[in-house]
């Protein structure tokens, strides 16, 4: 029975750390802009997709490094083009175009590469089982956790030491003030938009690996993402991370009790943090 | 001449006699049901959208709880269209009243991000539990049943313009509830929330609670609409639930116009026969669906009735 | 009994305390100004008084009931009406839809879906007689986003007045206007108090409107109060004009 517990237990860290990354550039992007991204989903499948065209010619280690670049430029240009227009308005229009983003990137996908399933490579010594007892720790797995890991790392030092990302912590708590000292708020939404879509590039490698490359990859999991930061509360990147950690743990857990239940616990938690502490577990008050 | 009610008129005059015209210009009746059927979700929708300034991306929870309790209600419980609308629409409003409740203190893009989840929960419930919904296959096996009036039966099954009339007296209650309420003391409170919600609270109106009314009113009206389009399809589709359909519903009143009564039904008719044309040209509708509502959102926000307003301006 | 005794509230954030420990009485038909340099809590403690915020210790009683901790709206209800320093109105309804809804509300309409013709008739009544005593009767039909400065400052004044107030709080009604404007409002404000036996507290920076209006002046400097009394004491107090010199100096 512990064995079982354990086994859950860790796989549900793994995909809470999966859906931790997803949910933390969708959670950059809410908090400086005010938009939510609809179509992080259909980044993440572009992230998985391009990465899937580039192992033949550069391998898996390559395909990681560059694919979610890739894609963060894509949403670089897409968030100047399309995005920007709409800071000033109501969000409601904001979000009807990242919804509508979120149609053409999966349909756009579908087109591309056909509706079904497509082979995702990872290199052969990453997919065995680290020791015969603890079988359920694939070296993938591990891998995925270790890298979330230094993605988070890597995403608390930006924010901490770069200048960039002190603009950007200064930014979601007043963009106005900030413009107002000279720092030019619309570079600064787009490269916090680039960055948040790096993550989804990301995550939408690893996800291909785990799961197996389709169009409809990225809007399975953007739910769940939602959900973090609706539990961790909206504002707060540790609180998404903390969201993401605590809804792929509690899915795990409940396997083992109630196996059809898995999926539905995360919106019993959602509904739970709602009822008592809307703003969500380390959200700030008065940030909606 | 007729003054301000001159555009209503009109409109209720076409809907009356939709039927007739509708052939005329290559529709067929059931689509004029279609038009009739979503044009009143996107209005249900925009009472809180456009009125009360309130953005809900979730409203296809409440169409599904409507599409999904008449269907359930006539294959298990009571073969009867009536009884099964009326199912279809207090669940519904029940879900409404609860989940109103626990999110009714958010405000803006959080209440719109609670309103996605709290809808996916719903299609995830019907998606998931087959055994009862059919699962992805959807709730067949049955059809909308003639209704027995005492003196008559009205064989809306076999007859399309009767199920279209039907339709029709379910959506003028609906809309004429609706633009009564707008019109009153209450309704003009939600025009302050919109317009101000930190005015009105310091003009002593109780913000959430009004809120959460045109919140249960807006989701009531949504569930109508659902029971009416299962019944139109004799099919519950858990597609009917999905954040593509609260989309649909919100790019519908957009389109038309959020600040003007019938803009969302005007949106709604568009939307269908673009719908229903593309479709049937290309497998890549959804491409289609998703390039309109980006055109719509930069180019076009107001929507048709809002330009029009606009130009009648000086 | 005063109608407004606030008891010596405080408002911290964090370690910021911009209300320290202040005390005021209000009596019925006063007409009271706080005045102070910028900075010095003035909205913070119109905010304490209105409910917007909770005052971190003290006491708040209107007409000998404690209202400390009531919703803003409740407060509303018992008979305190508030003008905000950004004029809080609603920018795409006419004028008379404005005055309407106040009306409405304080009639006791909010939640009815329905009206006979005679309340219809005695509403639409009260609202026109709001825009004359406001002077908006020439422009009642348009958005009052589209308005001047003033007019939409009077449409917010006639709107707390829609209320039935006892306590009307005027948060710098005539900031941001010129001199013609400031002489409208200060003249309207001047009308209400006289004809409606109100209590008014107004915040205000325009020394020629507080002199001209007010029956006593409270000072405010960083949080707490430095003076109070009849203009002609304010006037003369040294540390008041310390307090705004020395800002300037």
């Amino acid at each position: 029975m512990t064995q079982l517990l354990l086994f859950n237990l860790f796989n549900g860290l793994i995909i809470g750390a999966f859906y931790a990354l997803m949910a933390l550039g969708l959670s950059l992007i809410l908090n400086l802009s005010g938009v939510i991204n609809f179509a992080h989903g259909g980044f993440l499948a572009i992230g998985g997709y391009l990465a899937y065209m580039l192992i033949p010619h550069i391998g898996f280690w390559g395909a990681l490094a560059v694919a979610p670049v890739l894609t963060a430029a894509l949403g670089l240009v897409v968030e100047s083009v399309l995005i920007r227009p709409l800071y000033g308005r109501d969000p409601l229009y904001s979000l009807l175009l990242t919804f509508g983003l979120a149609f053409i990137l999966e349909d756009g996908t579908r087109y591309i590469w056909g509706p079904g399933t497509l082979p995702f490579s990872i290199p052969g010594w990453l997919s065995s089982p680290l020791s015969s007892t603890l079988f359920f720790l694939t070296g993938y797995r591990v891998f995925m956790v270790g890298l979330v890991v230094a993605a988070v790392v890597g995403l608390f030092l930006i924010l901490n030491r770069t200048r960039l990302g002190i603009r950007i912590r200064a930014g979601t708590l007043d963009l106005e003030t900030v413009s107002v000292l000279g720092v030019n708020t619309r570079i600064l939404r787009n490269l916090n938009f680039g960055l948040g879509i790096y993550l989804a590039g990301l995550a939408g490698v690893l996800a291909a690996g785990m799961l197996g490359l389709q169009p409809t990859i990225g809007s399975t999991l953007i739910m769940p993402s939602f959900v973090a930061i609706i539990i961790g509360g909206l504002g707060s990147l540790p609180g998404t991370l903390l969201g993401g950690l605590l809804i792929g743990v509690a899915s795990g857990i409940t396997t083992v009790f109630f196996p059809s239940a898995s999926e539905a616990v995360i919106y019993v938690l959602m509904g739970l943090v709602l009822l008592v502490r809307p703003r969500g577990l380390l959200g700030e008050e008065g940030r909606f | 001449m007729l003054g301000r009610r001159g555009p209503d008129i009109a409109v209720w005059l076409l809907l009356v006699a939709l039927p007739y015209w509708l052939n005329w210009v290559g529709g067929y009746t059931s689509l004029g049901s279609r038009v009739l059927v979503l044009g009143l979700a996107a209005m249900s929708l925009n009472f809180l959208l456009g009125f009360t300034g309130v953005l809900s991306f979730g409203h296809a929870a409440y169409f599904g709880l409507g599409v999904y309790g008449v269907g359930l209600t006539i294959k298990y419980l009571v073969p009867s269209t009536l009884i099964g609308m009326a199912v279809g629409v207090i669940a519904g409003a029940i879900a409404a009243a609860l989940i109103g409740l626990l999110i009714v203190r958010l405000r803006g893009i959080y209440f719109a991000m609670v309103t996605i989840a709290f809808g996916q929960v719903f299609y995830f419930i019907a998606y998931r539990w087959n055994s009862v919904t059919g699962g992805d296959d959807g709730l067949s096996g049955w059809h909308r049943m003639p209704i027995d009036l005492g003196f008559t039966t009205v064989d809306i099954l076999g007859n399309d313009k009767a199920f279209y009339y039907l339709v029709l007296v379910c959506f003028a209650v609906a809309v004429a509830i609706m633009a009564a309420l707008l019109r009153s003391p209450f309704g003009r409170t939600l025009l302050a929330i919109r317009e101000n919600e930190r005015r009105a609270r310091f003009l002593g109106i109780p913000v959430d609670r009004h809120i959460w009314l045109s919140w249960v009113i807006s989701c009531l009206f949504v569930s109508l609409a659902g029971t009416l389009y299962a019944l139109l399809n004799n099919f519950a589709d858990p597609h009917d639930l999905r954040w593509d359909q609260s989309g649909d519903f919100v790019i519908m009143a957009v389109l038309g116009g959020m600040r003007a009564f019938w803009g969302p039904l005007i949106g709604a008719a568009i939307f269908v026969v673009l719908q229903d044309y593309v479709s049937s040209m290309t497998a890549n509708w959804m491409s289609f669906i998703g390039l309109f509502f980006v055109l719509v959102v930069l180019f076009f926000p107001r929507g048709v009735l809002g330009i029009i307003q606009r130009k009648a301006a000086p | 009994m005063s109608l407004l005794e606030v008891e010596n509230v405080s408002r911290r954030f964090g370690s910021l305390i911009a209300v320290r420990d202040v005390s005021m009485s209000v009596e019925d038909g006063e007409l009271r100004a706080v005045i102070g340099p910028n900075g010095a809590g003035k909205t913070t403690f119109f905010n304490l008084i209105s409910g917007f915020l909770a005052p971190t210790s003290g006491r708040i009683l209107f007409d000998e009931q404690d209202i400390t901790n009531l919703l803003p709206a409740r407060r509303v209800w018992r008979g305190i009406a508030r003008t905000f320093q950004v004029t809080e109105v609603f920018p795409d309804l006419t004028v008379r839809e404005n005055l309407r809804i106040a009306v409405e509300v304080a009639a006791g309409y909010r939640l009815r879906p329905w009206i006979s013709r005679h309340a219809d008739a005695e509403i639409s009544t009260r609202v026109t007689d709001l825009s004359d005593k406001g002077g908006l009767a020439d422009k009642e039909d348009r958005p009052v986003g589209e308005l001047s400065h003033g007019d939409q400052r009077a449409t917010e004044i006639m709107m707390a007045l829609a209320l039935n107030p006892r306590l009307l709080l005027l948060d710098e009604p005539t900031a941001g206007m010129g001199d013609q404007e400031t002489y409208n409002i200060t003249r309207l404000i001047r009308q209400l108090h006289q004809d409606h036996k109100l209590s008014i507290v107004l915040i205000e920076h325009d020394m020629r409107v507080v002199f001209h209006l007010a029956d006593r002046i409270m000072v405010l400097a960083e949080g707490a109060m430095l003076a109070e009394g009849t203009p002609q004491e304010i006037a003369a107090n040294e540390a008041v004009q310390a307090a705004y010199l020395g800002e300037a100096a």
